[in-house]
């Protein structure tokens, strides 16, 4: 077992008991388990040596004076949140607002973002847009047998190709770069929501 | 042993252990493991117990890259180590007595 599973195990098996208490002792069995490492036993072994799970949690609990566990369940749970429901309410002229101007600023960033990135890219197709008609023209005056012309178009289309080219890495770039920030944006916001929900 | 005697030997225990110089979890198990084995819950309850009595204090410090929790004695803590050692010269004296009265049977 990792440390991980083990600090996991033990919370699952200390609930009940006053949630402080839970990541205090989490954090000084975690901490045992780090000077173990130290000492340069492997992760198993450090865990290893606290003793099964079950047993250090049934000593846990031994050592606790039940009035603590008792304590946690009897919290009044229903009147904080009705307190919360009514935070809510009363505040819903302020914070509603604020929250659909927080929204609306960041989704016309997002929309901006994307529009300098479908921008680039529009610059991009419209270099290789003069590379078709350099081509184009160099032939046309090619065939009515001004050469120099002919040469000049070419040499503009190719000038053109190498821009495009050059321009395709940029756009590249860039895309993925809004993608990223768009992706972190939604997460953030997602993320935001979740906490609220489990506050 | 009397659970009570033997919770206040562990407190003092613990006290000495941070007494010279401030401490963490694993230093003071392993200080004290020649002595008495404690285990690591044991030790946390003490440890909390002391802190609520007001006979140590708790500093977060980072050590390697994390954190580590150091103990600290304080007057109050002090003060039960000279208790300790009063009483157990009554306790000495109680012994003596009973050993005492014991072999005279």
């Amino acid at each position: 077992m990792n440390k991980r599973e083990f600090l996991a195990r033990l919370r699952e098996g200390l609930r009940g008991l006053p949630r402080e208490d839970i990541e205090e002792r989490a954090i000084f069995y975690s901490e045992m388990i780090d000077e173990r490492l130290e000492e340069g036993l492997s992760e198993a072994e450090a865990v290893g040596k606290l003793g099964p799970v079950s047993d250090v949690v049934a000593q846990i609990l031994a050592d606790t004076p039940p009035a603590e566990s008792v304590r946690e369940k009897s919290k009044p749970r229903g009147r904080v949140r009705a307190w919360e429901i009514v935070l809510l309410v009363l505040g819903f002229p302020v914070w509603f607002p604020l929250l659909i101007a927080a929204f609306a600023v960041l989704l016309a960033a997002v929309i901006v973002l994307w529009a300098l990135v479908i921008s680039l890219w529009a610059v991009d197709a419209s270099l290789l847009g003069c590379v078709l008609g350099g081509a184009v023209s160099a032939a046309a005056f090619f065939l009515r047998g001004n050469g120099l012309t002919a040469a000049a178009m070419l040499a503009a289309g190719l000038c053109c190709a190498g821009l495009a080219i050059f321009c395709f890495f940029g756009c590249k770039a860039v895309t993925k770069g809004a993608l990223w920030l768009t992706k972190k944006t939604a997460s953030g916001v997602k993320h935001l929501f979740m906490g609220k929900e489990t506050a | 042993m009397d659970s009570q005697l033997k919770r206040g030997l562990l407190d003092v225990c613990v006290l000495a252990a941070i007494k010279s110089e401030d401490s963490y979890g694993y230093r003071i198990m392993n200080d004290l493991k020649p002595y008495l084995e404690l285990s690591e819950s044991t030790l946390y309850t003490i440890l909390k117990r002391l802190e609520t009595a007001g006979m140590l204090t708790v500093r977060t410090a980072e050590h390697g890259g994390r954190l580590r929790k150091y103990y600290h004695i304080t007057g109050e803590g002090l003060r039960r180590i000279r208790e300790f050692r009063e009483d157990w010269k009554e306790i000495l004296s109680i012994y003596r007595f009973v050993v005492k009265e014991d072999e005279h049977e």
